[in-house]
């Protein structure tokens, strides 16, 4: 085992390059690991790759470390030079043993801005290292950091187009439309890296966040996506019933889908259940449930057909939507009694449900005037914000949701042949859930009470 | 003891305190561990903890002062630790050679008023460096790189509050930005969106204290968030469904002060809780009982068991952890709901 300064010295230089060349050797790396090692082997490099794994066997972990560590924080205080390949080398080797070194990722940064190191070569490293440290805040953060970068590329470009008229549009057209490609692709992966940290730590707070703050700001108002990330999460969830992140990923989702789809739907289909056509079983009933909250408006069903076919599909996804959530968080309090999380779920996706009512008849009473929000939380800024329409001749906006995907195609089947509507959650459904819960002896009161 | 813990087949997360548990606070046991903790500086794990140094000082000298025993600790040395960790920009950073954050100086600031010597850094340089990370929308940045999160927001007033100078910033934007990350449930999470966290809890019920929104809160409804996050062992969890930690109780305990609903939790069973976590051999708080202790969970364990009444330790600042008496020093008294 190496112990005299040069020969430390020796052996890191030499560890270094062989993490470097393993990368090279195999550019499909996905996974890192300490492999428990105490001693040395004889001639033989503490860096193993087995298939796309990459281990670092634990004794040489503790030479390294220090040894990278003390060459970048002399660099950064120009004691000692390194040149740029060096840096990138030993930023990576660091990076990978202490993802949460600040610095480390600042100097990355650097060599980013001045086109030394590739973006997608970054996000790998951060990636990688995510698989070992999946919390890692500064990972996260690095890598929000660089997706921004990119960001205002693709804005810089499509701004650049608007002021340009003429000639150069054509091939500006196909650069858009490469950078758009790109932005897909990134989002895909951003979306992969966040799924793979969740399963790695339950709960885990910095992947979830990070998720959000990439549909806020890669996919804002594209329905379509948050559509699929709906559906795609709805196995996930049931199968991570006390994931508190992963559901309040869900509750995001669901205000996002909800107030896109708002946007189309005007003032009134959101009324829908009392002003759906009498076809509906349900019709009746609803009109009683929710007749405190409404108002009996029965006079306006001549209007309806005014409506157009968008806007009520619109409006009946919104009900859907909030049915099939408040069956799937039945369907799994039943399954799994006695989960915090699931209860806590609930509470949330009856409050939107709720808020949205409530919104809409205060947007009603004032003439429609004044733009309603789903919670005061929201930002105040920006027309998507508005919750419903009161002019029933608008025009409404394309809608991006494909609908081959809407959920459920049964629900949407039947609703076309207006036969049967879901009951929307109200107060009263709400208290008999949890009485048959209560008496269905799936929840004991815990002992100590 | 063990069925406690499992009802209708479903693990309740949490832990099991077991009979022979540490039940009495130990104060020269932490003393002494704190004093010996830097002088071991281990290779290895000083290397792996330098990126958050300045911070690792604050808390122990934090505890060593709710203790009354600060004089142990090198004065003179750690003072010029933080100047030499101040940079042109006026911002500190964990350690030499490393990049400055917000994190770094609020602690910097912190540890200087503890010796009531802010004046070994360049107090207006400071400032400047704050007020140049606000963002238009009223948010803080964590350093130049543009990382925003409701932590950097409490670190900007935070800091700024100790050095008297909250008026150098546009606090009414800040307050807007930091309400925008309230949730439905009363709750706040790091960013508009993000999930409500107790840590984050703690940093925007801490902000909206310094900058006296706290009326903006929903006590009620935050209240009963927060008080939920005690487990039948008598610990507090920082989320739903997660296990209880010391730093966690600390984060729920000091938020529930500062709204005044620190009556809504049972208090005898979270000071069980937090006892037990102490190191009888060692000394330090570990962040359950049975795991290895840090200066970090000391510190928390000692500032809740100070929150609850303990009178063996000095009474503690639910807003920024710190002795009151420094705080009264400071000539701050950050606003309480009552
Ligand atoms: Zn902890």
């Amino acid at each position: 085992m190496a112990e005299s300064e040069e020969e430390v010295d020796v052996l890191v230089q030499r560890v270094v390059k062989d993490i470097t060349n393993a990368f090279k050797r195999n550019p499909n790396i996905d996974e890192i690991g300490v492999i428990p090692c105490p001693e040395a082997r004889y001639n033989r490099s503490p860096i193993v790759l087995v298939e796309n794994k990459l281990g670092v066997e634990s004794w040489c972990v503790k030479f390294l470390l220090p040894y990278v560590h003390n060459k970048l924080l002399l660099y950064r205080q120009r004691k000692h030079w390194l040149d740029r390949e060096a840096l990138v080398d030993i930023t990576s080797t660091l990076l990978l043993l202490n993802p949460d070194f600040t610095t480390a990722w600042n100097v990355r940064k650097e060599l980013l801005q001045c086109g030394v190191l590739n973006p997608e070569r970054d996000l790998y490293l951060g990636q990688l290292a995510l698989t070992k440290f999946p919390k890692s805040p500064e990972t996260w953060i690095h890598r929000r950091w660089v997706l921004k970068q990119f960001l205002g590329q693709v804005s810089a470009v499509s701004c650049s187009r608007k002021q340009k008229q003429g000639e150069v549009e054509q091939v500006d057209g196909e650069l858009i439309q490469q950078l758009s490609d790109h932005l897909a692709r990134m989002l895909h992966q951003e979306m992969k890296v966040c799924s793979d940290a969740a399963c790695r730590y339950p709960s885990n707070y910095n992947a979830w966040s990070h998720r959000i703050w990439v549909l806020q700001h890669m996919a804002k108002g594209n329905a379509k996506v948050i559509h699929n990330e709906l559906s795609s999460m709805k196995l996930w969830v049931s199968m991570h019933v006390s994931d508190h992140s992963g559901f309040h990923y869900r509750q995001f989702l669901l205000k996002e889908l909800i107030t896109e789809l708002s946007q189309t739907a005007a003032c009134l289909s959101i009324c829908l259940p009392q002003h759906w056509p009498s076809t509906s079983p349900h019709r009746h009933s609803h009109t009683q449930a929710n007749g405190e909250l409404y108002g009996a408006e029965e006079d306006e069903e001549d209007e309806e057909a005014e409506e157009t076919e968008e806007t009520q599909r619109s409006s009946s996804t919104i009900l859907q939507l909030f049915h099939q959530e408040i069956e799937l968080c039945s369907d799994l309090i039943q399954s799994f009694p006695g989960h915090e999380t699931l209860w806590s779920h609930r509470r949330q996706v009856f409050y939107l449900w709720h808020h949205l009512k409530k919104d809409h008849q205060h947007h009603c009473s004032n003439g429609g005037s004044q733009s309603v929000r789903i919670s005061k939380s929201d930002p105040p800024e920006g027309s998507r914000q508005d919750m419903t329409r009161h002019e029933h001749g608008c025009v409404p906006e394309p809608m991006e949701v494909d609908r081959a995907s809407l959920p459920d195609q049964r629900d949407n089947k039947r609703l076309k042949r207006g036969v049967l509507l879901p009951a929307s959650p109200n107060l009263p459904s709400e208290h008999s859930f949890v009485d048959r819960i209560l008496d269905s002896g799936c929840v004991e009161n815990p002992p100590w009470i | 003891l063990k069925s406690l813990l499992f009802y209708s087949g479903t693990q309740v997360k949490d832990v099991i305190i077991k009979p022979d548990a540490p039940s009495s606070l130990l104060l020269d046991k932490h003393a002494d561990y704190i004093a010996a903790y830097g002088s071991k500086k281990d290779d290895y794990e000083y290397t792996l903890s330098e990126y958050l140094r300045m911070s690792g000082i604050y808390w122990g000298l934090t505890v060593m002062d709710l203790m009354g025993q600060l004089s142990r600790m090198n004065r003179e040395e750690i003072i010029d630790f933080i100047k030499a960790c101040q940079h042109e920009c006026g911002g500190i950073s964990a350690s030499i050679g490393h990049d400055p954050h917000l994190l770094y100086t609020l602690s910097a600031v912190q540890i200087l008023c503890l010796y009531d010597n802010v004046d070994a850094i360049d107090v207006d340089k400071v400032v400047e460096y704050v007020k140049g990370l606000q963002q238009e929308d009223g948010s803080f940045a964590g350093d130049k790189w543009g990382e925003i999160d409701t932590r950097f927001s409490f670190c900007a007033v935070a800091t700024l509050a100790l050095l008297g100078k909250l008026d150098k910033i546009n606090v009414d934007k800040a307050v807007e930005f930091v309400l925008t990350c309230m949730n439905f449930d009363g709750g706040f999470g790091c960013r508009p969106g993000s999930e409500s966290h107790a840590g984050q809890i703690y940093c925007c019920t801490g902000f909206l204290s310094l900058t006296g929104q706290l009326h903006q809160v929903n006590a009620d409804l935050l209240g009963w968030w927060l008080c939920e996050r005690q487990l039948p062992s008598g610990g507090l969890n920082g989320r739903p469904e997660k296990l209880p930690d010391v730093c966690y109780s600390w984060w729920v305990l000091a938020s529930l002060k500062i709204i005044n609903k620190i009556h809504w939790i049972d208090k005898a069973k979270l000071r069980t809780f937090i006892l037990a976590c102490q190191d009888e051999e060692t000394g330090g708080f570990a962040d359950r009982p049975g795991d290895m202790v840090d200066p970090f969970h000391t510190l928390f364990g000692v500032a809740g068991l100070s929150l609850l009444g303990d009178e063996q330790i000095k009474p503690v600042n639910p807003v920024l952890c710190m002795p009151e008496d420094v705080l009264q020093r400071v000539g701050l008294q950050p606003d309480l709901l009552s």
